[in-house]
């Protein structure tokens, strides 16, 4: 299946920016982040009871974080800046970039099988979610938390400020090593409000199995059983295709035939809600995405 | 009060929507998430630089109670932050971090020496001082935004001029210095009083006042509403009517904390009408 193309961001003077982007490819910055972060022995501090950590360091490693988009900003002073890290980029940076040191809020350095288990203990699912953001991160591409989209992460072709998220991405775990765990993959209202709170930020739907024959996820190196599918959701509008002669939903403009569709996928949706279980708010996306969704549907009746 | 109590990020997405309607969805775009470009931008936004002001006040460290004691108070912030006692007023470890950000304040340890805010995000990082790092989040989130944020449980002061709409009324008789810090996870006489009102579940974590000039800390009245920190998986129906039970007529808002990002959500009891 073709995928769907980039998005570009304008700046100023109308120009778009895969320019920028072109000369500057992500492998380079990130490639140069890791040899400054070797550099200066850069060490991150986890936070205890959240699974976040705390990243000190100075104006060019600050730099190359920004550009290669991990963590957001904290605080900046003269010299030094402070980011805060997300579970999966801690581990990303720490052990498949090897290039930043993890402590315990109590100064204890970390070793990387150490921060697995730490990680993976106080988050059921981190094996999978990691094992997602790495091979997405691997193929330089940009990964951010998807949560208020009700995804687990969005994917972004370049740094979001330059192009918009083709993905939404939605991580299925598969195996029994995964045990019982609920994924929103088996239940028709899940998948189709995951899809359609993607689809009104126009961003594809992404969903990546991750697979694995081991019996058990107990440490680090099941990372490397864990193999990852990829699979996009789209849907299909026969009447806009008849029209449009199958151009991708997303360049819709007219107005009258958006408010007839959302009709239609509305009472569909809440068809759906009814026959759901008592799963459905079982994770932090569906509960953010139905949100999304309800308020969305809110703006649209109005007109 | 439904109005003020929506995210920001409601407010920006509202104040974003194009008055003639859009074909595809507005406000929930990419669009709505401001990212900076560092490719062309030279420095971070004003807003994240800490650059002390000339009206930088100062407060001393005091371990023992988990808090700073304000040795220099400068500008109006001590008036709907930190707690007095016995005369003195104290700053808990996020009104520290969030005044410290701003470079409002300079923190001190017991020999006088600058803790810079690598320190003070540390002592954040612990989580041993009553407020972990996502906590602090939710804390800096409304702050910025003017509203008035106090720890669950902790007077702002234990004189009290008006009529006192204690959520707690056994909370008056303390008057020890133990009641600044709700500690997580250490039993202190306050958590002792508190489990009693509460189950080990869903507890809030602080009480919020609209922002307000004439706020009194002798008179504070009743928070807008109680903020309660969630982890882990969203509330269940009984947590939720367990926490509910506890604070008759105080609303109760819920907050998640994902990756710097905070999400304020209701989960309202509401009874449908039947229709003819």
């Amino acid at each position: 299946m073709d995928l769907p193309g980039p998005r570009w961001k304008k700046g100023k003077g109308g120009k778009d920016f895969a320019a920028l982007a072109a000369a500057n490819p992500m492998s380079t910055i990130v490639a140069e982040l890791q040899a400054k972060l070797r550099d200066s022995e850069a060490v991150a501090t986890l936070a205890a009871r959240t699974r976040d950590a705390i990243l000190e360091v100075g104006k060019d490693q600050a730099k190359l974080l920004n550009c290669a988009s991990f963590g957001t900003l904290e605080s900046a002073g003269t010299e030094k800046q402070w980011f805060q890290l997300g579970p999966e980029e801690v581990f990303f940076l720490c052990h498949a970039l090897k290039c930043v040191a993890v402590e315990s809020e109590n100064r204890a350095r970390v070793g990387a099988p150490e921060l697995w288990d730490l990680l993976a203990s106080t988050s059921e699912q981190f094996p999978e979610m990691y094992r997602a953001y790495e091979h997405l991160r691997l193929k330089n591409w940009v990964v951010k938390s998807g949560l208020q989209y009700g995804a687990h992460f969005v994917a972004y072709r370049h740094h979001p400020a330059l192009v918009h998220s083709e993905f939404a991405v939605i991580v299925v775990p598969e195996g029994k090593a995964f045990g019982t765990r609920c994924d929103r993959m088996q239940v028709w209202s899940k998948l189709l409000c995951v899809l359609r709170a993607s689809g009104s930020v126009a961003k594809t739907l992404l969903v990546l199995t991750i697979s694995t024959e081991s019996s058990e996820l107990g440490s680090m190196d099941c990372l490397e059983q864990m193999i990852v599918h990829e699979r996009t959701i789209t849907r299909w509008i026969p009447r806009q295709c008849r029209e449009q002669q199958g151009k991708p939903r997303r360049e819709e403009t007219n107005r009258n035939e958006q408010r007839q569709k959302s009709c239609r996928e509305v009472s569909s949706n809440e068809e759906q809600e009814h026959t759901c279980g008592g799963v459905v708010f079982s994770y932090w996306g569906v509960v953010l995405s139905f949100t999304v969704l309800s308020s969305l549907l809110v703006y649209k009746l109005k007109f | 009060m439904a109005a003020a109590a929506a995210s920001a990020r409601d407010r920006r997405r509202r104040s974003r929507a194009p008055a003639g309607g859009a074909a595809h969805a507005v406000g929930i775009d990419d669009g709505e998430e401001q990212h900076l470009n560092p490719f062309l931008d030279a420095a971070p936004s004003a807003s994240s630089r800490v650059q002390f002001r000339n009206m930088a006040s100062c407060a001393r460290w005091v371990e023992e109670t988990g808090a700073a004691e304000v040795v220099e108070s400068r500008g109006n912030l001590w008036l709907t932050t930190g707690v007095t006692r016995a005369g003195k007023l104290y700053y808990n470890i996020e009104e520290i971090g969030f005044l410290a950000e701003r470079g409002a304040l300079i923190l001190l340890n017991d020999k006088d020496e600058t803790i810079g805010i690598d320190g003070i995000y540390e002592k954040l990082a612990g989580g041993n001082y009553g407020c972990s790092w996502d906590t602090f989040q939710a804390y800096k989130h409304l702050k910025s935004l003017g509203y008035i944020v106090g720890r669950f449980g902790v007077p702002w002061t234990m004189k009290h001029g008006g009529t006192c709409d204690t959520i707690a009324p056994q909370m008056n008789i303390l008057e020890t210095d133990q009641s600044l810090n709700r500690v997580d996870g250490v039993s202190n006489d306050i958590t002792k009083l508190l489990k009693k009102m509460q189950i080990d579940g869903i507890s809030p974590s602080f009480e919020v006042y609209l922002p307000n000039s004439k706020f009194k800390k002798s008179s504070p009245g009743s928070p807008c509403f109680l903020l309660c920190l969630l982890r882990g998986k969203p509330p269940s129906r009984v947590e939720l009517e367990a926490v509910e039970n506890n604070f008759r007529g105080i609303p109760l808002k819920y907050c998640h904390v994902d990756n710097g990002r905070v999400s304020f959500l209701s989960f309202d009891e509401v009874t449908l009408p039947s229709l003819p």
